[in-house]
């Protein structure tokens, strides 16, 4: 899932949360987005660093994450310097030769070796536990302190980074990751220190302990500090006799004689102490520093994975957008109501002639006993009829007219070709136009059936055309 | 893409005016947007309804004006020579070229044109009104076309001729099926599009693509819907009002204006939810109806829907005793008391109590910081019980009311037997598995994602069930 090529930082991964909280886009877009960018469809960690530099230009209010990153870099920086500066200060001090006392080994070895090495296990406990273990283990490093003392500074920021809530996970990576680079700078200063000094001045170096340590077994545990480097370098390695010449007592007045007598040898030293050093204090931290790097990335990349609203986002990108809609936007069909106007609620008893709308002649008939209408001629149009056979009736007729026509089928235009071919003939002197219900129904119709009918007669505005409107109300 | 534009199935949904055409496209596009109307002639212009998968159409359903002219563009048909079977067709095409500027065919151009373009035939009756043989003459130029076809029965009133539609459907069209745009489940929708797949062997193939497209939308709407609900539940149950206040306590006043401002956030809180949903399952015109909505006129905070969605006395009962304090007496002296009221006073279960108590104590009423010196009056997050569950209850219901609703409906939502809900939504089992979520619910702290991913399956099982 994770992918090797995007690096995220902890910029995109405040930015993203503070996009996200002003902005999703759609499933529409989103999945477009995706689609423009197959290369990284099972890479979802791109597909959201590419979405979030694609809009990032939403967010409108300030970024936080500038805040953030400048103060986070000030602080930094200040905190580089400053353990660079103790490293090398602890190195010389560590080192200063008054000349009375040789410079015990032990105590720089307790700084260059012993301090890293119990530094670097609980660096890694910190990495493998989480929760409250992991914190607890943080409570032993400076850093831990130094920053809660920050956080009581004053800074005019200091509300917008409130705002920022990283995971615990992320913090913590973020801390150890922190640590082993400043610990290098402590390291660094140290070395330096070191090569400064032994450059700058001729330092006899000794060992003094106040346990019972013989000098063979002294020259084997530090045999087996430098196995390392024992083959490549064996002059890293001091020898039992220089181990022999450096062993010192505060109170005895011969060894320091011998020393004396040895001075010129006991510099010999300080290769082994370099390699110590670089070995220890640099070279392992380097290597848990490349791990909490990676640690701290693995952990950015599960949170930014993790933020409200991405895995929505994500659902978005791989899921196929579909869409049933109709791309054309419809004009809306104006009604203009029905009115009272050319309406009559009986139609007469009996009329001249008798047409029926797509009505066979029995039909016509039935319709006729029901409703008890009589007409001398009964004819009947449309339907199966041809255009011109209806042509014919309409031009033979005068007189009033009755027009049954069905009231739930809508007039159309056919209909309405008809009628104008009625009214085009002059010796008719007046059209009724009667919609019947079914049958099933007794001929009864729906009002907003008749209506229908209404609206078409009353917008052709012929005052001899009538509706027929008997339906109950 | 326009290699392919001629190999997607596409369906012309034709007929009479006033037919409901363009009923049975709303629904079956899941556009609430298209015209629909008692007026003849709603729909003037053709309109074509791709089903898109990322942009590529699977199938085309158009949407067309009734027949205006039939019996004159027959009548054309018929004036001219007489031709082979094979190149019937051409003559219609011919028909449209020669009258695409005559005014009169304008409706009969515009459904006839997607038809010519390869468009298979759904011709739409009214089986609520009786057969009339001008009706032959629609049919007569559709087969003209020589474009496989189908008839729909659609029942628009209550009368029932099918019987007779079917006898006269059956001499013109291979497959006749009825569907209510209206009442249609989405299973209808589904055996509609089968039977379309059948019109062509070519179709077959993109309809069964079409139809697991369309199930997965209809899946992902449903955990989109469950989602949104347990959001929004989080969002109310959660919700902590606050309001900084002058005096050493709070005046009646702040405390009731506190008490309408927070009543109001949960409100908009609803209100926001019902809006998403309303999006989830495309029913946005629905918004232009909202005060019609009854689902809002009983509002949240009243005592219908408290009695509507929230517990029964007994189930309060039960749940007040066993979420809230206990004193020794358990849920069986509660309820073998004989009444309700003396078990709980006996017992002093002080959650049964106050979930029968209703809305007066809903929320606690806390002035805080008295020594940090600036005062703050806070109301919420809600202790009421039964709460949660009138708040789940309208969801659930909005939710399934219009995630079943037809595309097709221009009328407001209408709040159906209510009363037979309650049970529906939430029944005791789910009750159970409630209880404990709703108070881990409340308390943000101790809210994680498993919890919520337990509610979440809970919810989901109830819409699912309210959709069956
Ligand atoms: N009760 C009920 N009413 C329906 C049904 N189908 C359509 N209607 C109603 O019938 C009327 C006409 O429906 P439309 O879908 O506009 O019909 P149409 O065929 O598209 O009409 P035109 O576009 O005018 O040709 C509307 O008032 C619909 O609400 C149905 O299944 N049941
Ligand atoms: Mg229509």
């Amino acid at each position: 899932m994770q992918t090797k090529n995007t690096q995220l930082s902890i910029k995109s991964y405040l930015d993203l949360s503070q996009l996200l909280e002003e902005y999703k886009g759609n499933h529409e877009e989103n999945r477009t987005f995706a689609l423009q960018h197959e290369a990284f469809k099972n890479d979802p960690l791109t597909l959201l660093y590419l979405w979030l530099n694609k809009n990032r230009f939403r967010v409108t209010s300030h970024l936080k994450s500038e805040t953030f990153l400048t103060h986070f870099l000030t602080i930094s920086t200040v905190l580089a310097f400053i353990f660079l500066l103790v490293g090398f200060l602890t190195g010389i001090g560590l080192l200063s030769y008054s000349g009375h006392e040789p410079v015990n080994i032990i105590y720089y070895l307790l700084v260059a070796m012993v301090l890293p090495v119990v530094s670097l296990l609980l660096s890694t406990l910190s990495m493998i536990s989480d929760g409250l273990l992991s914190r607890f283990f943080n409570l032993f490093f400076p850093l831990h302190w130094i920053e809660k003392f920050v956080e009581f500074l004053p800074f005019d920021n200091k509300i917008e980074l409130s705002e920022i809530k990283l995971s615990s996970s992320l913090t913590k990576w973020m801390f150890l990751h922190r640590i082993q680079l400043f610990s290098l700078l402590f390291s660094f200063g140290l070395l330096m220190a070191l090569i400064l000094m032994v450059m700058a001045k001729d330092i006899a170096f000794g060992w003094s302990t106040t346990l019972q340590i013989s000098d063979e077994s002294f020259q084997t545990l530090l045999a087996s500090i430098g196995f390392t480097w024992q083959s490549l370098m064996p002059n890293a390695i001091p020898s039992l006799e220089l181990v022999e010449i450096s062993h010192y007592f505060r109170l005895g007045e011969r060894l320091d004689n011998e020393m004396i007598h040895n001075a010129n040898k006991l510099g010999a030293w300080w290769q082994f102490l370099a390699m110590t050093t670089l070995v220890y204090a640099i070279f392992l931290r380097f290597i848990v520093w490349i791990f909490s790097r990676y640690g701290y990335q693995r952990q950015l990349n599960r949170d930014f994975l993790a933020l409200k609203g991405a895995q929505r986002l994500i659902k978005e990108f791989t899921t196929p957008y579909v869409s049933t809609k109709s791309p054309k936007i419809e004009k809306h069909l104006e009604i203009i109501p029905e009115t009272e106007e050319q309406i009559t609620e009986t139609p007469h008893q009996g009329y001249p002639h008798i047409i029926g709308w797509n009505y066979s002649s029995s039909e016509m008939q039935l319709a006729n006993d029901s409703k008890s209408i009589e007409g001398l001629s009964v004819e009947t149009v449309g339907g199966r009829h041809s255009f011109r056979e209806d042509e014919q009736i309409a031009n033979s007729i005068d007189g009033t007219v009755l027009l049954y026509v069905k009231s739930w089928e809508p007039p159309t235009m056919d209909f309405v070709d008809f009628l104008e071919m009625l009214i085009d003939n002059d010796e008719i002197d007046e059209i009724q136009l009667y919609p019947l219900g079914t049958v099933g129904r007794y001929y009864e119709s729906d009002a907003k059936d008749i209506a229908v009918w209404k609206r078409k007669i009353q917008a052709l505005k012929v005052e001899r055309v009538w509706v027929v409107d008997d339906a109950e109300q | 893409m326009m290699q392919n534009s001629k190999n997607y199935p596409k369906f012309a949904v034709v007929g009479h005016p006033n037919k409901g055409k363009s009923s049975i496209v709303s629904s079956l596009a899941l556009d609430d947007s298209v015209q629909i109307g008692d007026t003849p002639g709603t729909t003037q212009v053709k309109r074509g309804f791709p089903l898109k998968v990322d942009g590529k159409i699977i199938y085309e359903l158009f949407d067309t004006p009734g027949f205006q002219r039939a019996r004159r563009v027959l009548g054309w048909l018929e004036e001219q020579e007489s031709v082979p079977a094979d190149r019937r067709a051409d003559l219609l095409k011919i028909f449209i070229a020669k009258h695409r500027d005559d005014p009169r065919f304008r409706d009969e151009i515009e459904l006839l044109e997607p038809i010519m373009e390869g468009a298979g035939i759904i011709y739409v009756v009214d089986a609520s009104k009786p057969y009339g043989a001008e009706y032959e003459i629609e049919m007569e130029i559709l087969r003209r076309t020589g474009q496989p076809s189908m008839a729909i029965l659609n029942l628009i009133g209550n009368e029932d001729y099918t019987e007779q539609w079917k006898r006269a459907l059956g001499h013109y069209f291979r497959l006749v099926r009825t569907f209510n745009p209206i009442e249609a489940t989405f299973n209808n929708h589904m055996d509609l599009l089968e039977s379309m797949a059948q019109l062509k062997e070519e179709w077959t193939q993109p309809i069964k693509v079409a139809i697991d497209v369309l199930n997965g939308l209809h899946q992902q709407k449903i955990d989109q819907s469950v989602d949104t609900i347990v959001e929004s539940m989080q969002k109310s149950l959660t919700f902590v009002y606050s309001k900084d206040i002058k005096g050493e306590s709070a005046t009646k006043k702040e405390k009731s204006s506190s008490q309408t401002a927070y009543q109001q956030q949960i409100v908009n809180y609803e209100k926001e939810r019902e809006k998403n949903i309303e999006q989830i399952w495309n029913h946005r015109s629905i918004d232009k109806v909202e005060n019609a909505l009854v689902l809002d006129d009983v509002g949240l905070f009243s005592k219908e829907s408290a009695s509507i969605f929230g517990l029964s006395q007994k189930a309060l009962m039960i749940t007040g005793a066993s979420a809230g304090a206990i004193g020794g007496l358990g849920i069986d002296l509660a309820l073998g008391g004989g009444t309700f009221f003396l078990g709980s006073i006996i017992g002093g279960t002080v959650g049964g109590i106050g979930a029968m108590l209703g809305f007066n104590n809903l929320y606690e009423v806390k002035v805080m910081g008295k020594n940090i010196g600036h005062r703050q009056l806070t109301i919420g997050p809600m202790q009421n019980i039964n709460f949660p569950y009138i708040l789940l209850g309208r969801a659930l219901f909005h939710a399934s009311v219009i995630a079943k609703r037809s595309h097709a409906l221009r009328n407001s939502v209408v709040l159906e037997n209510e009363a037979s809900y309650t049970e529906q939504l939430i029944d005791s089992e789910m009750r159970k598995k409630l209880e404990k979520l709703h108070l881990k619910l409340r308390n943000k702290d101790k809210c994680n994602e498993e919890i919520i991913e337990e509610y979440r399956k809970v919810i989901l099982e109830s819409f699912s069930n309210l959709l069956k």
